[in-house]
């Protein structure tokens, strides 16, 4: 007041007459401005009011006002402000520091609010039309200027104390009022108090509580700033904060680890209570309508002379505040989505692991990523997630397969154009290429044999008849209205927008870009698993059959079929040689019966060889049967395989009979010969049997554990030991060993050549046919070996088709070794050779 | 039965040597030589002999190319020759039409390439096979037949080895 007063003294001293009553006008327009009741009275203010703007002085007032509130600010207000703000240094609670914080803003408000009213006063003096020119801008204009020079003087050099402050503040009423609206849920803020009489809302014991003053603090402190237009200045930057991090330890607390529930709605209620506690910090802009006047503000009902003034109490300038509160829950909205997504970004791997069970956290990371910017992130993060969690020796090849499945069933959830998996699965597809009994174990889990993954064998029986080929062809049929562009981070791959498969077979086929590959493998378990069980039970296998049928192709499975045929036709064969044999007179049967297998050999996968040599009487049975199938089969015969098979017999000893063991035919025949002799060494019988002594003697290991054979001499079986039959055992003994695994060395070999070893034939085969084409072509590109390869090899069984990819690796590879040479595209044999 | 009679591998192959028989009418007959001739490709191909090989020429499986690597111990060590090889459409029942692509000075071969070997004209047989051919031209280099030489030159000079050799040599062009 004090420049006030000083000036006007000066304007008062400068003479009498026409000066004097100006310098009067002025200082009572001057007076009647800044004082908050309005002593002046109407008649008189008016009449100065005219002198002054008939002498053009009027538009001074409104530069006045301001110069003055400026000198004002930096004098005294701003240092009062801060020093107000600082003064009690850490030394009271925390509730003498929300008051101090409110204590330094009313005090603010005190000393502008004259400022503030004379700027009303001015605007309504205006647009009664006491003097349109009475101030440059317009009121608004002015008004607008006023609050800009109070946050610049004001807010020019924030200490960070009001930061501090003002987010502890907030952040205690938002606790007060989440406890007060929300007393239901939120164990939260129970737990962590644990000791009792302490207020959940403002954390003091419950005498003490200040929830209720807290709350009209809050009230208080938001209806000053938003009469000094600071609320967003400087509530924002602290409600922000608050927001995002409330958000972020609610997500951790209630969220993280928890895949199997959905959290949207559950967040959005979480999210809207929140709003209630924004609508109260942002009180006064919410319902302008409401009583604005914050309580102990003077003056604030503008001048009382100014009926119908527009925008009255809330001042123009201010937007209506359903906006602001509009705004707000998008930023949360935007803040839950994005803390959302990279909560589950961190966790997708874990996520995907889970699948089935997680679909409601995968359908939440749906709905969340698409409102956020964060498929990379997704990308990258689950990429390098895969890599470090499972592609590396230590985790089982099953495994991998597991989790690739639950990958893809999870992410065309997430997203149904498939990118993100194609792009995030790459590495897996890569690195299950280089395993190698992915294959393997694929069959084995479309056959249902593994034991983990039981998945794959359901997804085949589901056996919806999209066949592979079918894929490509029917997006044909697809109304171009319904196509949509692929997203940015799709691989711009040959496919284009063509559509990615999502079916979990045909991309777990599609691995090796070659179905023949399962096929194969498929028939070498097949046979390996019919050979095993020897009987003629084939139901299963059918069923099987018929399904991959649907899947690969009639014209593919036809070895197959040809297999399970067989053993339909063993077994039709094998009864009419048994009835034949029945007819026979009683010294004609044969010593054994003998049951067979007949393969088919050009369909069946190649067959380990063994030597073995069975005892004669073994052999004359085969000859008899074959004997009797040619007579049933004209021009056909058998040629026996002596090692596959098993072998039903009674061992009758002195003291004791063995009954029904099931072995072998090594270890048959192995025994049979103890049967003349009841002692033979290694030697001898590796000659009888033609088979080498280490295998005789794993082999003898059985008969050694049923205790009818032992060994003596030999020791540390180096082959010079003499095996003697164990005629007599003792009761004991009979007892441990009946209980043995009869089985025990039974090493369940597959009795079909490896899926490597049948890749690495047909390399061989391969390298020849391109290095014969290659010395007398000169030179060739990648695609004319290709398909002079696809013309001139025959391919079979064996020898499947090798396709670009495969080849171009193959060929790169052996121009690493130096076998080859490339140069502009065309392959060339070195010179040397 | 009758499903396991029939050999896919033969069909298979005979619907793609249909295919590239077709210009000369893809007749059954044509499609058998076909086989045969993809058969004996393979065998060529899983015999691994050093210093002979051969291959269609395109996609035609009745025009070979052949290489013969020079027999070690001979003059023709070092030397490698092209040859091509035609099969008539009654192979193997009538013999492959062979001469030398790279001009070849031989007591035997004439300036055309063309080859004075009797299994290629009157002592031919179905038994034998590209293989056998190539073999016997590579034993041919080492061991020509003066009696009826086609160059009289080369027959002339076999006998001084060393100015054989340097003729050869230097007359060679690949």
């Amino acid at each position: 007041m004090e420049d006030v007063v000083m000036e006007s003294d000066s304007v008062e001293m400068s003479g009498p007459a026409p000066e004097q009553r100006v310098a009067d006008a002025w200082e009572a327009v001057t007076a009647a401005l800044m004082s908050p009741g309005c002593s002046v009275v109407d008649r008189s203010l008016s009449d100065s009011l005219a002198l002054l703007c008939g002498q053009g002085l009027g538009r001074l007032l409104g530069g006045w006002l301001l110069e003055t509130l400026q000198t004002r600010l930096s004098s005294s207000v701003v240092p009062e402000f801060w020093s107000g703000l600082k003064q009690p240094e850490n030394e009271l609670e925390e509730r003498g520091r929300a008051w101090v914080l409110l204590s330094a803003f009313r005090t603010l408000l005190d000393r502008l609010e004259p400022f503030l009213g004379g700027l009303q006063k001015l605007g309504s003096w205006q647009d009664e039309g006491r003097g349109l020119s009475l101030c440059g801008p317009g009121p608004g204009g002015l008004q607008d200027r006023a609050f800009t020079i109070i946050r610049a003087l004001l807010l020019f050099s924030p200490s960070p104390v009001l930061q501090e402050r003002v987010l502890e503040f907030y952040s205690r009423t938002f606790s007060v009022y989440m406890h007060q609206e929300g007393q239901a849920e939120d164990g939260a803020e129970l737990q962590d108090g644990p000791e009792r009489g302490v207020c959940p809302g403002c954390g003091v014991p419950t005498q003490q509580c200040w929830c209720k003053e807290a709350l009209e603090q809050l009230q208080d402190l938001s209806h000053i700033l938003s009469r000094l237009q600071l609320l967003e200045w400087v509530s924002s930057e602290a409600v922000t904060s608050i927001l995002h991090k409330l958000i972020e330890q609610r997500m951790e607390q209630h969220c993280r680890g928890e895949y199997e529930r959905s959290f949207l709605l559950e967040f959005q209620e979480w999210l809207e209570l929140v709003l209630g506690w924004l609508s109260k910090v942002f009180a006064s802009e919410v319902d302008r309508d409401g009583p604005v006047p914050a309580p102990g503000a003077p003056g604030a009902p503008g001048a009382p002379g100014a009926p119908g003034a527009p925008g009255a109490p809330g001042a123009p300038g201010i937007q209506p505040g359903s906006s602001v509160l509009k705004q707000w829950r998008c930023h949360m909205h935007q803040f839950f989505c994005r803390i959302y997504v990279n909560m589950r970004i961190e966790e997708l791997f874990s996520i995907i692991r889970d699948f089935p069970e997680s679909k409601a956290a995968i359908e939440d990371l749906k709905f969340c990523l698409e409102r956020t910017n964060q498929r990379q992130q997704l990308l990258t993060s689950l990429k390098s997630a895969f890599e470090s969690r499972l592609l590396h020796p230590g985790v089982h090849t099953s495994d991998i397969l597991t989790v690739y499945i639950s990958a893809i069933k999870a992410l065309r959830e997430l997203d149904p154009s498939m990118v993100i998996l194609q792009v995030a699965c790459q590495p897996i597809r890569k690195y299950l290429r280089t395993r190698e009994d992915t294959v393997r174990q694929i069959v084995a889990g479309l056959t249902g044999d593994a034991e983990g993954c039981t998945d794959l064998a359901s997804e085949l029986s589901r056996g919806d008849p999209v066949t592979l080929e079918m894929q490509d062809s029917d997006e044909e049929g697809n109304d171009p209205e319904d196509w949509s562009p692929d997203p940015t981070d799709a691989v711009p791959d040959k496919l284009g927008s063509k559509r990615r498969s999502s079916d979990i077979i045909s991309l777990l086929v599609s691995i090796y870009g070659s179905k023949d590959i399962f096929i194969d493998e498929y028939r070498a378990v097949l046979a390996d698993r019919l050979l095993h069980q020897l009987n003629y039970n084939t139901a299963r296998e059918i069923r099987n059959v018929e399904l991959l049928k649907l899947r690969f192709g009639e014209s593919h499975m036809h070895y197959c079929e040809v297999m399970l045929k067989d053993m339909a036709d063993s077994r039709r064969i094998n009864s009419n040689i048994r009835e034949e044999e029945s007819r026979l007179s009683e010294e004609e049967q044969p010593p054994l019966s003998l049951s067979s297998i007949i393969l088919s050999s050009e369909f069946w996968p190649p067959l380990k060889e063994e030597k073995l040599e069975l005892p004669p009487l073994v052999c004359q049975a085969m000859e008899a049967y074959t004997h009797r199938y040619e007579k049933l089969k004209a021009m056909r015969t058998l040629s026996w395989k002596p090692h596959l098979g098993s072998v039903t017999l009674d061992l009758e000893l002195e003291d004791r009979t063995l009954t029904n063991l099931t072995v072998s035919p090594i270890h048959a025949a192995i025994i049979l010969h103890f049967q003349e002799k009841s002692s033979w060494t290694l030697e001898e019988l590796s000659v009888k049997l033609g088979a080498p002594k280490e295998l005789l003697h794993r082999k003898l290991a059985l008969w050694q554990q049923h205790g009818v054979l032992r060994e003596e001499g030999g020791g540390g079986g180096g082959g010079g030991g003499r095996y003697y039959v164990v005629e007599t055992g003792s009761s004991k003994e009979k007892m441990d060993r009946g209980v043995m695994l009869i089985d025990s060395d039974e090493e369940r070999d597959s009795n079909t050549t490896t899926q490597s070893e049948q890749r690495e034939e047909k390399l061989q085969l391969f390298w020849a046919y391109i290095q014969a084409m290659l010395t007398n072509l000169d030179s060739m590109t990648l695609d004319r070996i290709h398909s002079m390869l696809r013309m001139f090899v025959a391919t079979g069984p064996v020898v499947t088709e090798m396709d670009v990819n495969e080849l171009e690796a193959f060929l790169q590879r052996k121009v690493r070794e130096h076998q080859l040479m490339i140069s502009g595209g065309v392959y060339r044999l070195p010179k040397a050779n | 039965m009758a499903s396991q009679n029939m050999d896919p591998a033969a069909a298979a192959a005979s619907s793609t040597a249909a295919l590239k028989g077709s210009e000369s009418g893809g007749s059954s007959a044509r499609s058998s030589v076909s086989k045969r001739l993809q058969q004996e490709l393979m065998t060529l191909m899983m015999s691994g002999d050093k210093g002979i090989s051969a291959f269609p020429e395109s996609d035609n499986l009745f025009k070979w190319i052949g290489t013969i690597n020079g027999a070690q111990g001979t003059v023709y060590e070092g030397l490698r020759y092209r040859l091509s090889l035609e099969f008539p459409a009654g192979y193997p029942y009538q013999a492959p039409r062979v001469k030398f692509i790279t001009s070849c000075f031989h007591p035997n071969v004439d300036e055309q390439g063309f080859i004075c070997l009797d299994i290629l004209k009157d002592k031919w047989s179905a038994l034998y096979d590209v293989r056998s051919i190539l073999l016997s031209i590579q034993s041919l280099l080492g061991e020509p037949n003066n009696e009826s030489p086609l160059n009289t030159t080369a027959a002339e000079l076999w006998d001084d080895q060393e100015a054989f050799k340097t003729h050869l040599h230097s007359t060679f062009q690949n």
